[in-house]
């Protein structure tokens, strides 16, 4: 048998039957991609944020008024919210305070005013009776030069007193208050769900429709869901961080026992160790992948499939990151160092990379600096190759991902000590 | 004389301004047991790395099997001869005996069986079990089992005891005597003064780099080992002032014992002779000397349990 594929078949052995790395190399993964999906794919219901809504607008035997009613009614039809109720007698922040639950949360607050109804329907007659006006006004504009002297006197007259009412009526507005806490990180969200709410309902009672309509599509073929769009990030941080953390931990321990100085002393070549060992990354990737794609199916109905681009980029990306794990387990000594140096280069790059937030978040030097990193490609190749179909976006990204995969692996090889001083 | 395998000529090894290895030259014959005997620091691994061809020489000459370890192309053909248990022996945790015996074997092309191998270090029962479950004398069995693999001519053993309780240490030097044995030739290294002796059949005492005797245990002993030594115990000092008139060199210790020095067996036999002449009943002991005295006479110190002179 070849050499690599001996080395390839014990450090692969050796790796399988370690629970740690075992739990590290896969199962870690898969708990967060558990997790972020939790968060991320909106989906078991029971998440609806709790919102206090306190009722002023009362009718004279203490009942809410109807509009004020149906403004609630409106809200709860988002189904974005869990209405809480907060009797029109009491401190709303206080009561709210108070009845949060056992888990507490974030406290927010809508107030519908005293006079909600009476304003609402004061201020639609105005908007009603301006409309009407403005309408006949253009109307008798267009029509003047072909009427008689009688007619025109007669719908002057009628303007004018039409006039008179809208200016007669009252210009009442009514205001809805929303108390948030400023540390409520989703409080700007839940702003604008309500004021969209407010303007549909204005929308509604003036009796006016929305002229211009949204078509929500998806960019891609198939439609997915957002689990689909974290998945090829956290597959491509953890080929990362099974190569640079766990590869050159493995390297350095492997080096401090000298079981690298034992090997070294056979006809074994430092180029077939680490053949061997890139091998054994890849297979790690591929089980990783296929795993985390597998679990995404079952648990979130992940319609992502990999194909062979999807293979090829992951492959790419395991010698990439290999590469880079032999460079640092050639260049630190002891198992700490490795695990040091390991986590402060896989973690800033794990962060600015966009495999977990897009990079359009950061700002603008930010985005600079995520251009110089290998992650970058390599997650966004694959969520090209994974997703979006985009071959040429593949191709680009693939072309970047092998060429650092070489240069790593050579640097590697250079740094990679095969000899004693 | 045998044929040389070895063949090192005014060998240095430089660190700086340290020489670790301070111009040694040696031969290695076929067949033969050979210790390095020496404390730590004192040049033994950098000399057998050098000779193993993972660490470069400053100056001189080192051939193996006529193969200088300073050209690549003849690294390739030194490496598919030799075996080597390297200091501190490991392998990888979580692969069994065989399985890691298989990975050092996956690396030539010629091999031996590694049952075979098991079986010639006894270590059958042990095949299955993984490498972190052994104890330490079972790992360097493993080590020597590993070193064979590849049917070498030359082994390297490089402190195989070192850290070992007893028994275990006994357990490695019957190894030892077995390769012996197959005709395997050994380079071992030490700095158990018994060990060289009982196991080597020629001895180069090191220390601070240079090699300060050679030659077999026999010869050293009666080179620089110094007289033998006759204990008579709870003798007396009347006892001690007779012999002392008679033979000179001897002494009455804190002990109660008499020491006399002799310089051969027909002075000890005279010793004896007045002895049973007096109707002397106490209890006698015979100390020949040992490497331990040769140590101490050629580099003036001793060397304590952990390898360090003093």
């Amino acid at each position: 048998m070849i050499r690599p594929v001996v080395i390839f078949l014990a450090v692969t052995k050796n790796w399988i039957r370690s629970r740690s790395g075992l739990f590290f190399s896969i199962m870690f993964p898969v708990l967060l991609l558990l997790v972020f999906g939790a968060i991320f794919s909106g989906g078991g219901g029971g998440g609806a944020s709790t919102l206090f809504v306190q009722n002023l607008d009362r009718n004279p035997g203490g009942t809410a008024t109807q509009l004020s009613v149906g403004f609630v009614d409106a809200l709860n039809s988002t189904k974005t919210f869990t209405i809480k109720d907060v009797p029109a007698d009491s401190d709303a922040k206080v009561w709210a305070r108070n009845n949060l639950g056992p888990l507490g949360g974030n406290i927010r607050i809508v107030i519908i005013s005293q006079g909600f109804q009476d304003d609402v329907l004061n201020g639609t007659l105005k908007v009603r009776v301006g409309i009407s006006y403005s309408t006949l006004n253009t109307t008798y504009q267009y029509f003047a030069p072909y009427l008689s002297d009688t007619e025109k006197w007669a719908y002057e007259q009628g303007l004018a007193q039409m006039r008179q009412y809208y200016e007669n009526l009252a210009d009442r507005r009514t205001s809805l208050t929303i108390a948030l806490d400023a540390s409520d990180q989703s409080g700007a969200v839940i702003k604008n769900i309500v004021m969209n709410v407010a303007n549909a309902f204005n929308y509604h009672i003036i009796g006016a429709t929305s002229v211009i309509e949204f078509t929500d599509e998806s960019v891609t073929s198939n439609r997915y869901g957002a689990v689909d769009y974290y998945l090829p990030g956290i597959i491509a941080a953890f080929i990362m961080t099974n190569g640079i953390i766990a590869l050159t931990s493995n390297t350095t321990e492997f080096k401090r026992r000298g079981i690298i100085k034992r090997l070294s002393i056979t006809p074994l070549t430092k180029f077939d160790w680490i053949i061997g060992n890139v091998l054994s990354q890849t297979l790690l990737s591929l089980m990783l992948t296929a795993i985390m794609i597998v679990v995404g199916w079952i648990v979130f109905n992940v319609q992502a499939i990999p194909d062979a681009l999807t293979v090829i980029m992951i492959f790419l990306g395991s010698v990439m990151f290999s590469g880079l794990g032999m460079i640092l387990g050639g260049l630190v000594k002891d198992v700490e160092a490795a695990s040091a140096l390991g986590n402060a280069i896989a973690f800033p790059m794990m962060f600015l990379s966009g495999t977990y937030f897009p990079m359009d978040f950061m700002p603008s030097y930010l985005q600079s600096v995520s251009r110089v990193l290998p992650l970058t490609y390599f997650s966004e190749g694959l969520r090209y190759a994974l997703i979006y179909r985009y071959t040429e976006g593949v191709l680009t990204n693939m072309a970047v991902v092998s060429a650092l995969a070489v240069a790593f692996i050579i640097l590697g090889s250079v740094v990679t000590r095969w000899k004693e001083k | 004389m045998a044929n040389t395998v070895v063949e090192v000529r005014s060998l240095v090894k430089q660190y700086g301004s340290l020489n670790a290895v301070d111009d040694i030259s040696f031969d290695l014959y076929q067949g033969e047991v050979f210790a390095f005997l020496g404390p730590n620091g004192a040049g033994k691994t950098t000399t057998v790395e050098i000779l193993e061809c993972i660490r470069p020489l400053t100056k001189g000459t080192a051939k193996v099997f006529g193969y200088d370890v300073t050209k690549s192309e003849d690294v390739k053909e030194i490496k598919k001869r030799i075996g080597v248990l390297p200091q501190e022996f490991n392998a990888l945790d979580k692969l069994t005996v065989k399985e890691n015996i298989d990975l050092i074997g996956g690396m030539y092309e010629r091999k031996i069986d590694t049952m075979e191998v098991i079986r010639l270090l006894d270590l059958a029962d042990k095949a299955k079990a993984k490498f972190e479950t052994l104890s330490g004398g079972l790992k360097q069995r493993v080590g020597v089992a590993a070193a064979l693999v590849n049917d070498p001519q030359l082994v390297f053993l490089d402190e195989p005891t070192t850290g070992l309780d007893p028994k275990a240490r006994r357990d490695v030097w019957v190894v030892i005597e077995n390769l012996k044995k197959l005709g395997k030739t050994v380079f071992l290294t030490t700095h158990y003064m018994e060990e060289a002796q009982v196991l080597a059949d020629r001895i180069a005492v090191i220390n601070k780099g240079r090699i300060a005797v050679i030659g077999s245990p026999q010869d050293l002993i009666s080179q620089y080992g110094g007289r033998k030594i006759l204990v008579v115990r709870k003798g007396s000092r009347e006892l001690a002032k007779i012999l002392q008139d008679k033979y000179g060199s001897t002494m009455f210790n804190h002990g109660g014992d008499v020491i006399v020095k002799v310089d051969d067996v027909k002075e000890m036999w005279q010793v004896l002779s007045t002895l049973t002449e007096m109707k002397m009943d106490k209890e006698i002991e015979i100390q020949a000397p040992t490497i331990e005295d040769v140590f101490l006479k050629v580099v003036g110190g001793r060397i304590t349990e952990e390898g360090e002179l003093k």
